[in-house]
């Protein structure tokens, strides 16, 4: 019997139950979804990881002969090192606008169990004998490949022809970007080729690695050995050494992984939160209405523990449906969002992870929400005596606010803004509950709305602002910059020419030390634009160095600070040589540090040396341009700025969905909440609102009470949610701040504008919605009820 | 005397799920200008039906209701609303007064929204609770609360004025105040006074007096004398 009440109570209120499952659902979803997302994308990385035997340490020298490698062998803790030979090569491609850029990686096809084992999704093994490749399946699909195809590389300004026998994938490139500058992966441009390491010899007239990976025996941590296969390899020109948590590949797959275990965590707790309170002031009000016939089950001899369950069967119904309805949404979202991420991960697939434990896991935490509220708006009415419980409850008492003191402000308002006002002190706990949802609600929009503002803004300015050169030669080593300069400038359609020194090096203060690159450019660079926070251009000092905000903090260095330089480019440096920091600037793309091209030439004593030049060309004799210093042996690369800058817009496309999601969240979060306290409001406050219309006032006066009352509440609601919304984003720019991206705490005026627009929105759009229960107040029927 | 109403043949059926009830069963009569009628009859009797329906909350099921020559059975709920904004004053049994807003501020409720409102200080002297215009109905009594309720009606100074057993919830000595105060406002405003209860007593200080019985209207009694409500026992 009692269960047929229930239903045709939940019946009668079915818009607030509704709301209140639809935000379950969207939190069990997110929940289950993200978490599976997760799981897959970490079994996936473990066994990719574990199965081609992915190293724990990387290094770069300048050269290591191939003799050496024994000795290092025997390091202690070192389990397996491997020399490889690198190197970055243009593919010949004439026919291409842009530049198709191949890094072959060498490998030892007699080797077995070989570190960073590449995963041979099709072909055939390599052989040392002829010039066979294998190359990354992104690369292989994006240029259309086939099979025994060949693809030409200009290495030293000759054509080489290499034959392609397979694709697959490698747990070292499962993220793989040409240059830390990069972004995104770009198969259509950059891919990765293994080569067998005699051919690569042949290729490059090498007898020496340039390149070591090595794994560690158990138990052995990186920073372990680092000091001793630092020395060891100092001899031989040391670039870097870095653990694999500093990969670039791994560490951008790990930064995912965490950021979506962030969001599996956060974003169910807060809709489930939600929902309990949607739940907790339904129950309540339901209750309050209820008291007679909860003094009749009583009088009738039903116990304490029957009515509550009968009363905890409307939560419990509710948390089930919901639950279980967002999990199974969750499971089949997790396949297409693993899906989307794998775009970006080159991974193999490993069986999707189907796992009732979610399902289970989210029915638990919305039941715990769910009967946790139901209990707490239940408890009081349990502890009346039946007759107690049969009596009316004692009517509702008004009083003064502490807002009447103001006078200016309480003789502004009608009466009915003063029933409203009052009317927030008369409930505190929904009240409180309006002014939380309104200020997520505000706090989200506002800040996923600068969030996206300010990436695009970041990324964008780097290249309307930062970099406005055209085109960006990168030279394969350092040149005398006057000559080169004068070389490029002549060229017809160069406008100009500047050169740029990118030397790596070690920053150090004290104990902390940081590995970048200091960028050296000419004074008064019209290519190259130095900002600070404000966007105006800084001068780079005639002695000293700029450092990145992030660097500076890293270092610990601020203005006056003596950093100590070391650098593997210059044989016989003298490492206790020092700069002097004169200026922190913001960086948001990278972390470097900036010198005057002229002070950092003498700085190192090494001439006038620079490493690549910035052009502005017009824009028909690029392509001349390309053609005539692609083959050069010294050309590294050739970068067109435009090219980039389109492709990063493509992306930002596509990020900018999820931006729309989040709004939609905020608007379902800000129109279920207003939406169920207003229907409560009405049923809770039908005499009063019965009476006024009798007084002859319009539906729209009468509900103007009602959504006075939220204005107010919604106004200081979002007040609040401005320094809120600050918290969101200064959790989120921490979470993923990192040596490639860093995100200044900064929200627009634009944001909060819309933020205010899409919380006014929703609001407004709920109150729509309880405007129509209003109209339907039968005045005989509701005046004619004892009070 | 001037008649401000004339209703013919008004009959209304409720649907009472699946029965069908007549509240009201053609009603004819007309109300004029500064008279006070009581409607009497038992529970059920269709009085507090005739009163909606008067009041503009209800419309008749058939049958024609006229205000000033003007007809309200075929008003639209915004026409009905004007009608009880500007020309009908309501007293409940139980107060209705908003629990948060003080004396002063129910009747200002009633009053902001009449084109020509009655000043509140005289209607709070005029019901005998001038000092106690700050105070919130649960700081009144029950006499209290329905003075104010009936200042709240007078506030918006209307053309007639209805009461559904103003003093069924009031003892005697209070009762006898709130009739004054009704008596008074038909016979100094020359407004009409609408007045049903089931206390027999009350219909001596009636001009005129409707009886009702089982929803039909059957019989209207004239009262040439009718007695100051001060004089009334029961």
């Amino acid at each position: 019997m009692l269960r047929k009440k229930m239903l045709r109570d939940l019946k009668e209120n079915k818009g607030t139950y509704l709301a209140c499952i639809v935000v379950m659902i969207l939190g069990i979803m997110v929940f289950t979804a993200f978490s599976l997302v997760v799981d897959n994308l970490k079994i996936s990385q473990k066994s990719f990881y574990t199965e081609q035997n992915f190293a724990d340490g990387f290094a770069q020298v300048e050269a290591l002969p191939f003799s050496a490698i024994g000795n290092l062998q025997n390091i202690k803790g070192i389990k397996q090192i491997e020399g490889r030979i690198v190197k970055d090569v243009q593919v010949y491609a004439p026919q291409s606008q842009e530049n198709i850029y191949l890094r072959l990686v060498s490998m030892d096809p007699s080797k077995e169990n070989r570190l960073n084992d590449f995963l041979l999704e099709k072909g055939t093994p390599l052989s040392n004998k002829t010039m066979n490749i294998w190359v990354d399946n992104k690369f292989f699909e994006a240029q259309n490949l086939k099979l025994n195809d060949k693809l030409e590389i200009i290495v030293n300004g000759k054509i080489r022809e290499l034959k392609v026998v397979g694709f697959g994938k490698s747990p070292e490139f499962i993220y793989a970007l040409r240059t830390t500058a990069d972004l995104y992966p770009s198969p259509e441009t950059f891919g990765i080729a293994f080569v067998p390491i005699e051919i690569m010899e042949k290729i490059f007239v090498t007898g020496v690695y340039n390149d070591l990976v090595f794994s560690l025996e158990p138990g052995v941590d990186f920073e372990d050995i680092e000091d001793t296969l630092e020395y060891k390899l100092k001899p031989y020109g040391l670039r870097s050494l870095i653990p694999r948590k500093d990969q670039v590949s791994h560490s951008l797959l790990e930064m995912e992984i965490t950021s979506l275990e962030t969001m599996a965590r956060v974003m169910p707790v807060m809709f489930l939160g939600i929902a309990a309170m949607i739940l907790y002031i339904t129950l309540k009000r339901l209750i309050e209405q209820q008291r007679g016939q909860i003094g009749i089950l009583k009088a009738f001899g039903y116990t304490r523990g029957e009515i509550l369950s009968h009363y905890l069967s409307y939560p419990l119904v509710i948390a089930l449906s919901g639950s279980f309805i967002g999990g199974i949404l969750g499971i089949i979202l997790a396949g297409p969002f693993t899906s989307m991420y794998r775009l970006f991960f080159n991974m193999p697939e490993a069986p999707d992870n189907f796992s009732i434990l979610y399902l289970i896991l989210g029915i638990v935490l919305s039941l715990t929400f769910a009967l946790g509220a139901g209990y707490q708006g239940c408890k009081n009415i349990l502890k009346l005596e039946p007759a107690q419980a049969l009596r009316p409850p004692s009517p509702p008492s008004g009083r003064r606010i502490l807002l009447e003191r103001i006078p200016f402000f309480w003789n502004m308002l009608t009466v009915q803004g003063m029933m409203a006002v009052r009317n927030i002190s008369r409930n505190k706990g929904r009240s409180f509950f309006i002014f939380v949802g309104i200020m997520f609600c505000f706090a989200i929009t506002a800040f996923t709305w600068s969030m996206n503002d300010l990436i695009q803004k970041m990324l964008f300015d780097q290249y309307e602002k930062v970099e406005v050169y055209d085109l960006k030669i990168s030279l394969s080593q350092s040149v005398d910059a006057k000559a080169v300069s004068r070389e490029l400038s002549s060229f017809p359609g160069v406008n100009r020419a500047e050169p740029m020194a990118e030397i790596p090096v070690t920053l150090k203060n004290k104990w902390l030390e940081k590995d970048v690159v200091i960028l050296g450019l000419p004074p008064n660079s019209h290519l190259y634009n130095i900002l600070d926070a404000e966007g105006n251009s800084v001068e780079l000092p005639d002695k000293g160095i700029l450092l990145s905000e992030r660097l500076a903090s890293l270092l610990n260095a601020s203005l006056g600070t003596k950093l100590n330089v070391d650098t593997p480019l210059i044989e016989d440096w003298d490492s206790t040589k020092q700069v002097e920091v004169r200026g922190i600037i913001p960086q948001y793309v990278g972390i470097n540090a900036y010198m005057n091209i002229n002070a950092l030439q003498e700085f190192l004593k090494a001439g006038p040396l620079a490493t690549s030049f910035m052009l502005t060309t017009e824009k028909e004799r690029v392509i001349p341009l390309k053609e005539k210093y692609r083959e050069s042996a010294l050309v590294a690369s050739i970068e067109a700025k435009e090219e980039s800058f389109k492709k990063l817009q493509e992306l930002m496309a596509s990020y900018g969905s999820f931006i729309y999601i989040y709004a939609l969240i905020g608007v379902i979060i800000g129109f279920a909440i207003i939406y169920s306290s207003s229907v409560i409001t009405v049923s809770e406050r039908s005499r009063e609102l019965a009476s006024m219309m009798v007084l002859g006032m319009t539906p729209a006066e009468v509900l103007s009470v009602v959504t006075f009352e939220q204005w107010f509440l919604g106004l200081g609601a979002m007040i609040a949610g401005i320094p809120m919304s600050k918290l969101m984003l200064t959790g989120i720019a921490q979470a993923i701040e990192s040596d490639i991206f860093s995100m200044p705490v900064v929200i627009s005026p634009t944001s909060y504008l819309l933020a205010l627009i899409i919380t006014a929105i929703s609001i407004w759009l709920a109150q729509q919605a309880a405007a129509g229960k209003i109209k339907k107040l039968s005045l005989v029927e509701v005046l004619k009820e004892r009070e | 005397m001037e008649t401000i109403m004339v209703a013919k043949n008004l009959t209304k059926t409720y649907q009472m799920g699946e029965v069908k009830v007549e509240a009201l069963k053609e009603a004819s009569f007309e109300l004029y200008k500064g008279e006070l009628v009581v409607v009497l009859g038992p529970s059920g009797s269709g009085k507090s039906t005739l009163l909606n329906i008067i009041g503009g909350m209800d419309q008749a099921t058939s049958g024609e209701l006229y205000y000033l020559n003007k007809p309200l059975h075929t008003a639209n709920s915004k026409e009905l609303t004007l009608y009880r904004r500007h020309d009908v004053g309501f007293v409940f049994q139980f107060y209705n007064l908003m629990p948060n807003l003080t004396a002063y501020e129910n009747i200002n409720l009633a009053a902001q929204i009449a084109k020509d409102p009655l000043p509140i200080k005289e209607l709070l002297e005029k019901v005998g609770l001038a000092n106690r215009a700050d105070h919130f109905p649960s700081q009144l009594s029950g006499g209290e609360q329905q003075r104010i309720a009936l200042a709240r009606a007078l506030a918006k100074n209307p053309q007639i004025m209805l009461c559904d057993e103003p003093t069924g919830a009031l003892d005697f000595t209070t009762s006898i105040q709130v009739l004054k105060l009704l008596k008074d406002f038909s016979t100094s405003y020359g407004k009409t006074v609408v007045v049903i209860t089931h206390n027999t007593a009350i219909a001596q200080i009636a001009d005129r007096i409707f009886y009702l019985k089982d929803g039909r209207l059957v019989k209207i009694e004239h009262n040439p004398n009718p007695l100051p409500p001060e004089k009334v026992t029961w």
